[in-house]
């Protein structure tokens, strides 16, 4: 009897799966038709959760990508393309002077629960993001004198002109909530959005399910479930598997992989987002603008793109897909000769640095930075740290000497002239110009001045930009209408369409 | 016995505050803060600020301890500072997920580490028997990551008979779906930690083999074999026992990392995730659970081997 155990348990094993094959009903059968089924539950892999879903204090693009449009709204929004639209304002005004906003609120809007939305609402959810300090963004709104409501017209004046007000108003500090709600805003919400937060399975799913009271055009499916897969590769395998519809945040070196069955395209879009290799100038060696210089040039920025798969080169702070954008590769051409004299001359010859970058990043551009680096005679250490430790040390505590993130904001110039944030980079015609961009009451004057002050940054070589990524969106083939463009900050699923298989 | 017991259970008490000490001072030792993660860049220190004095996380800590452990004695188990739930909550969701996991790994291993390990002790030397050793040695050396990939590449991906990751929304709701998620990723667990068991069983056979009372059998005219059946399996069961207490620790490790790589929603996944954003509180909680659960095992292994083996009864 015991002669035939080992056969019998390796029966036993093949029977097991065997059963679980029978069991399977996956029928990912590829779509004949293309007419789009109201029905359809889409399935979207997301790389990160947030922690929690309270859009007024927690950080994080995920709460973005995740809440702003599908759930929650502002009087105005923005196209994945930039474009700044009208949303829960019909219309709006900008007087002569930059001073005075005036916008007139939709008639028929309702909340999720079914409250609806009164002029009052949107004078109290601006006033309290101004005046709670703890909010995100509340300092956005800071120069906002009075928000008043008569009828359906809000007016909102401030006390100087800022050009970039309209666009803050398309962010979190824009967003109508329900004045005196008593929803837990960590865990549930109610908006006004397109889409109701159905429920929240924390370390696997958030499921968004159409709101049939909704004002405008209803969503083009029932039901949106964010997947958070933060493993490259189980994402890949979930798509190859059939378990996901869209996988955003890919790889796009695995484009061949993911398409190769026929069942998904890769689609490349323009991004916000800045590879951005942060110098702590305010420590030697890097005080000495030469050393900068001199790893600038000494970076291969073409080989870095290729190696990510997609993207562009960048060499300002300033993406294309912002206003003030202008190319400045004149700035630092690639020239490891250069680089090498830069060194001597600032008598940094054997010179050994440190990277401080978070370890969710991988090990891609790490390697190639102590490769070009290395060229030129630099000795590049890199000390991969979890997030929060990247916060504490290189964020608060400004104690690195080189970092790498990915600043995936959109029109975030202000932090170059900000001597308090992290990048450290004090030059005063830099805020002087930031400051005339802001008070600019016309746009092309203000854009102007922005790409002035980019300039002067990339001369200063206060940091380098590696690249600038692109959104890699995996769709899959019965899916239509999915934004391709910057998904990494925003993501408004209202038109996405899923066709019957 | 029953002192015994008293004073195991006592060890057990001690060995659970000192695991809680030291638990939230190796806590307090890694840098960063849940405050700054949940304010994030482009936050101002003042906003940092007003979100750790409205976590309670400027008291000094002998005083957030006590209020810890003050809690748990009140079985209390403390609040997700980010989520807003209690830690027990979560826990409870996230065992339906990892307890069936462990359960079913610990099945699979035993499925087919007993009678292999079994076999190749009673066929040392020859052929089949030296394979099975070989081969057992060769699997507990594979990475868990790694046969965790290949399974997915095969059963999901090729031939598309399991999910590749996940746990169904509706979780156990539709049972045969919760444990068809849970199958690759407890294989997976299974055949790693199987084939260390099959090395112990194989081993604990051949000593079972050599004791006189199995040669005894032998001599009254039973085949080798059946002696083993009849008076050396009992041994040889009781010593596994043991041994599976003290994998528990291994499975749980072990869970750690098939959760991230299947995306399981699962203990495992959640304290990584805990730990990352420095949700203190709710890690505490979690690791405290986790060192209670693998002592009372040790406790229960313990107890049970004094219940049934009266030898260390006579030797107290």
């Amino acid at each position: 009897m015991l002669r035939r155990t080992p056969l019998a348990a390796a029966v036993l094993m093949a029977g097991a799966l065997a059963l679980t094959a029978c069991t399977a009903e996956q029928t990912p059968a590829p779509s004949t038709s293309a007419v789009a089924d109201p029905n359809a539950s889409v399935t979207v892999r997301m790389v990160a959760e947030p922690g929690n879903l309270d859009i007024r204090e927690t950080a994080g693009a995920a709460l973005d990508q995740l809440l702003i449009d599908n759930v929650y709204q502002g009087l105005v929004s923005r196209t994945p393309e930039q474009d700044i639209v009208p949303s829960l304002a019909s219309d709006y005004e900008v007087s002569e002077d930059g001073l005075t906003y005036t916008f007139t609120l939709r008639e028929g809007v309702v909340f999720h629960d079914g409250q609806p939305l009164t002029p009052q609402d949107v004078v109290w959810s601006l006033t309290q993001v101004r005046d709670t300090p703890s909010y995100r963004d509340a300092e956005r709104l800071a120069g906002m004198t009075s928000v008043t409501a008569d009828g359906q017209t809000i007016t909102i004046t401030l006390s100087q002109p800022d050009s970039s007000f309209l666009w803050n108003l398309t962010g979190r500090a824009g967003l109508v909530l329900k004045e005196g709600d008593a929803t837990d805003r960590k865990t549930a919400a109610n908006g006004t959005g397109p889409f109701t937060l159905s429920s929240w399975r924390q370390g696997d799913s958030v499921t968004l399910q159409r709101f049939d009271g909704y004002w405008g055009d209803p969503a083009g499916v029932s039901e949106v479930i964010f997947a958070y897969i933060p493993e490259t590769q189980a994402a890949l395998n979930a798509a190859l598997a059939g378990e996901v519809d869209v996988v955003t945040g890919f790889d796009a070196n695995l484009s061949e992989q993911i398409e190769a069955n026929g069942d998904f395209t890769v689609e490349v879009g323009a991004s916000t987002d800045k590879g951005t290799l942060a110098m702590n100038a305010a420590a030697e060696p890097l005080a000495d603008v030469r050393v900068r210089q001199a790893i600038r040039q000494a970076i291969d920025h073409d080989a870095i793109v290729e190696a990510i798969g997609a993207g562009q080169t960048q060499y300002g702070p300033i993406p294309e897909l912002d206003p003030g954008h202008e190319d400045l590769s004149d700035v630092v051409p690639h020239d490891p000769e250069a680089a090498r004299e830069l060194l001597a001359e600032a008598g940094a010859e054997d010179l050994e640095l440190t990277l401080t970058i978070p370890s969710f990043y991988g090990t891609t551009v790490s390697q190639i930075l102590v490769s070009n680096l290395h060229d030129v005679g630099v000795t590049l250490e890199i000390d991969p740290v979890e997030f929060s430790a990247w916060l504490n040390d290189v964020y608060v505590n400004r104690d690195y000497e080189l970092s790498f993130v990915l600043h995936t904001e959109a029109r975030d110039f202000e932090n170059w002239a900000d001597p308090s944030y992290y990048f450290g980079y004090d030059n005063a015609e830099v805020q002087e110009l930031f400051a005339q961009s802001l008070a600019a009451t016309d746009e092309a004057e203000a854009d102007e001045l922005l790409a002035q002050a980019a300039r002067i940054v990339s001369e200063d070589h206060a940091a380098d930009w590696l690249y600038n990524g692109a959104s890699v969106v995996a769709v899959g083939d019965s899916i239509a209408g999915m934004p391709t463009v910057n998904v990494n900050e925003r993501l408004n699923l209202a038109e996405i369409t899923k066709s019957e298989g | 016995m029953i002192r015994y017991a008293l004073t195991r259970l006592v060890l057990l008490l001690v060995g659970l505050v000192v695991a809680s000490v030291l638990i939230f001072v190796t806590l307090r030792v890694l840098p960063g803060d849940i405050a700054q993660m949940i304010a994030g860049v482009g936050s101002t220190p003042a906003q940092v600020e007003a979100i750790r004095s409205g976590l309670g996380l400027d008291r000094p800590l002998p005083v957030q301890y006590f209020d810890w452990m003050s809690g748990v004695v009140r079985g209390d188990l403390g609040t997700s500072l980010l989520t807003g739930t209690p830690v027990a909550t979560e826990l409870a969701q996230k065992a339906e997920v990892t307890v069936p996991l462990g359960l079913l790994a610990m099945a699979i291993a035993l499925v087919f580490s007993v009678p292999l390990g079994v076999a190749s002790a009673l066929r040392r030397g020859r052929a089949d028997g030296t394979m099975i050793t070989v081969g057992a040695q060769a699997l507990a050396a594979v990475p868990v990551v790694w046969a965790g990939m290949m399974l997915v590449v095969v059963f999901a991906v090729w031939l598309g008979w399991l999910p590749a990751q996940g746990f169904p929304r509706s979780g156990w709701a539709d049972p045969a779906a919760a444990w068809r998620a849970l199958l690759l990723p407890a294989i997976t667990i299974g055949i790693v930690e199987g084939a260390m068991l099959l090395r112990f069983v194989r081993s604990a056979t051949l000593q079972a083999v050599g004791q006189d009372y199995v040669r005894a059998a032998a001599a009254k005219g039973l085949t080798r074999t059946q002696a083993m059946l009849r008076h050396g399996l009992p041994n040889v069961g009781l010593s596994i026992i043991t041994v599976l207490g003290l994998q528990v620790a291994g499975i749980i490790v072990g869970a750690v990392v098939i959760e991230q790589l299947f995306s399981l929603p699962g203990i495992g996944r959640m304290l990584v995730v805990d730990v990352g954003q420095r949700d203190l509180p709710k890690v505490q909680g979690e690791l405290l659970v986790l060192t209670g659960f693998v002592l009372v095992v040790g406790f229960a292994v313990d107890l049970f081997h004094r219940v049934i083996d009266p030898r260390q009864r006579e030797a107290q």
